[in-house]
């Protein structure tokens, strides 16, 4: 299935999450997994803050804030461009 | 049951919670890794039943040093032979978030062969947005008793304490799940019971749409920090006020009553000029704790953490580091403790440079007494902003400033990586602080600050009274032994212009920085023993403190490591001795450096 990286998410919209890279042993991943970030989750760009502040997802009710690099580890549905 | 092992998720609730099962007066605020220790009480309905509040954390599976401890002790209570009931505390409007971790304790549980419950916290909000939570359903899909309540408004709470000392309460049906299921399993229940969260994520997102804002969300941080850094002083001058003249009032009662000799000069001036001065100044950390307890319980601290990631990170910090710094305007040792929440140990120790210069609650009691002596009771713009308050602004601007730069030049000089670390962070519901909380909260940051402080005041202050009405009865100041001390450390301090008096009183600092105002309270009353009692700025003011001077001890203070208690725990934090001492050290020469500097410059533009 095509997808592309969490980050490339607009403001507003909204996409089913198709894998989340488990090639690192970084804290993060595992992080993202407990915290609902998993395969078939809805995720949405919820927004971007001022001041260049990493951007919010909601996922399960809830609201996180993730940087890019953090946001790169989650892949959703989609294709780049799109 | 006997033991009730308290546990959940970051932000569950779960310190409320404990709060209000046992009337203590854990920390609570809306904001992710609040509880640091294990805290431990007795259920208030019932003292034989023990309640342990673990840390919360998002599943069994940690991912920093600090959730490693506070796992393994979770993991240690469940082995522990003796009969325990395991509380989960699962936040209603989030339910997924602690689902998984949820169910992982409940195998363990299950299979140490304790009891499992679910107490449904924030109930009050599914209730006032009238969202839908099948409680039953959820009891029967997780096979243990539900118990919905709200530690917010106390919703539910006796029938869930009645519920967890029945008997016959059993373990969850979880023992043979394997890990590969549970998260799954997690969902699936989720998605079946979790309310629409879709209703407060939108009405979340429009407040943030303005607090997190380029120009909204600057102008909301520049306008809550003014009022912030305003109402400390403004807010707390008429409650000093009440208490100067309640101690002046009982000074002078008691001396009239009072037949002259030692013990009267002592209560004079060791405990109403020495203690006094001091208890002068505890309405300002209850007045500071108060607000920052008002911000934090709000859920606005969490979006003024990520409004500062981006400038925190010029620093070498990141917005997590905002509320361990935040932490250190009302004190050192909590904001030491919430630099934990920080995953990479290189920030952690850029963090911990910085919290000894932010402005803390024991500076404040120096800064107002020295803002008294040197700045007008004057007010501008009809009253709105007094000078007072805005030098005080201006001193927390030049201590946060200060903290800043030197992490960020001790960071450039490690020349390590800082760009690779991770940023997560939950942005809280917003919600109306629950003023009895708070209240509670800042009543017993109060107290603790006086029973802290005022022991070791207490104690400086009789030996600095000792020394100084001895050998000569307190006729001649200049010629007691404490005169002989200060003209010994005298060179230390005349070079800022500050004579011996100063000297005495830095040097006491070291123990706690409100020292200081004491031990000059305790040296002025001995001086002015004959004369009416007057409060200590107006004394000091009397003796000829120049305004140079003056400055120069305000950035002393600003910068000086002085407080024994913050290095101890720095050591032991950083796991290096070497860190805290050569951290005391460094901050000492260049707050003698800085305030040398700004002595002579004050002095050549004043002449």
């Amino acid at each position: 299935m095509p997808s592309l990286s969490l980050w490339e998410l607009a403001v507003g919209e909204s996409r089913d999450i198709v894998s989340i890279c488990s090639d690192t042993a970084d804290g993060a991943v595992q992080r993202l997994i407990d915290i609902g970030f998993r395969e078939g989750q809805r995720v949405s760009c919820v927004m971007q803050p001022g001041f260049g502040a990493p951007r919010v997802y909601a996922v399960g009710g809830a609201t996180y804030s993730l940087d890019k690099q953090t946001a790169n580890f989650v892949r959703i549905a989609g294709e780049a461009g799109r | 049951m006997t033991d009730v092992l308290l546990v959940g998720a970051p932000n569950s609730g779960k310190s409320a919670l404990f709060n209000r099962l046992t009337g203590l007066k854990h920390k609570v605020a809306n904001y992710p890794g609040i509880t640091i220790d294990v805290g431990k009480g007795c259920l208030s309905s019932n003292p034989q039943v023990t309640l342990w509040d673990f840390p919360g954390t998002y599943s069994l599976n940690p991912v920093s040093a600090e959730e490693q401890v506070a796992i393994a002790s979770l993991r240690s209570a469940l082995q522990d032979p003796q009969d325990a009931l395991v509380a989960m505390v699962l936040d209603a409007t989030r339910l997924e978030k602690g689902l998984t971790y949820c169910l992982q304790v409940a195998r363990d549980a299950a299979i140490a062969g304790k009891a499992f419950v679910v107490f449904l916290n924030m109930m009050d909000l599914i209730e006032s947005d009238a969202l839908e939570l099948d409680v039953s359903g959820l009891s029967a899909a997780l096979g243990v008793p539900v118990y919905p309540v709200s530690a917010r408004t106390g919703a539910g709470m006796e029938e869930a304490e009645r519920g967890i000392q029945q008997a016959g309460l059993g373990v969850a049906p979880w023992a043979d799940t394997p890990d590969a299921l549970i998260t799954g399993t997690a969902q699936q229940i989720s998605e079946r019971f979790a309310p629409a969260g879709d209703l407060l994520v939108r009405r979340q997102a429009r407040l943030d749409q303005w607090l997190l804002g380029t120009v909204s969300g600057a102008l909301a941080f520049v306008i809550i920090m003014t009022l912030f850094f305003q109402a400390i002083f403004t807010w707390a001058a008429p409650l000093m006020d009440g208490v100067e003249a309640l101690v002046i009032a009982m000074g002078s009662s008691v001396a009239s009553v009072m037949p002259e000799g030692v013990v009267a000069d002592f209560v004079n001036d060791a405990i109403f000029g020495g203690l006094g001065a001091f208890l002068v100044f505890v309405p300002l950390v209850f007045i500071l704790t108060l607000i920052i307890g008002a911000l934090e319980d709000s859920g606005y601290l969490a979006r003024a953490a990520l409004i500062c990631h981006r400038p925190l990170s010029v620093f070498g910090l990141s917005g997590k580091s905002f509320v361990p710094l935040l932490s250190g305007v009302a004190c050192a040792i909590p904001a030491i403790y919430a630099a934990r929440t920080l995953s990479s140990m290189q920030e952690r120790l850029l963090t911990y440079v910085a919290i000894p210069l932010m402005p803390c609650s024991a500076r404040l009691p120096v800064y107002a007494l020295l803002i008294a002596i040197l700045i007008p009771n004057e007010t501008a713009l009809g009253g709105l902003i007094g000078w007072q308050g805005l030098v005080m602004s201006g001193i927390y601007f030049f201590g946060i400033t200060t903290a800043l730069t030197v992490a960020a030049l001790i960071g450039r000089m490690s020349h390590e990586d800082r760009t690779g670390q991770p940023f997560i962070l939950e942005l809280p519901a917003y919600r109306l602080p629950v003023a009895r909380t708070i209240v509670r909260t800042a009543l017993n940051r109060a107290g603790h600050f006086v029973q802290k402080a005022g022991s070791v005041i207490f104690a400086v202050t009789v030996v600095v009274w000792i020394l100084g009405y001895f050998p000569n009865g307190g006729q001649d100041l200049s010629s007691s032994w404490l005169a002989s001390i200060g003209r010994f450390i005298e060179p230390v301090f005349s070079p800022l212009g500050l004579d011996w008096r100063y000297g005495v009183a830095i040097l006491a600092s070291f123990l706690a920085r409100e020292v200081f105002v004491g031990t000059l309270g305790t040296i002025f009353g001995i001086e002015a023993a004959d004369e009416d009692p007057a409060p200590l700025a107006d004394q000091i003011t009397a003796s000829g403190l120049t305004v140079a001077s003056g400055a120069a001890l305000v950035v002393f203070f600003t910068i000086a490591l002085q407080c024994v208690s913050t290095v101890a725990l720095l050591a032991r934090e950083a796991k290096s001795a070497r860190f805290a001492v050569a951290l005391m050290a460094g901050y000492l020469v260049l707050a003698w450096l800085a305030a040398f500097g700004l002595y002579q410059l004050v002095g050549v533009l004043l002449s």
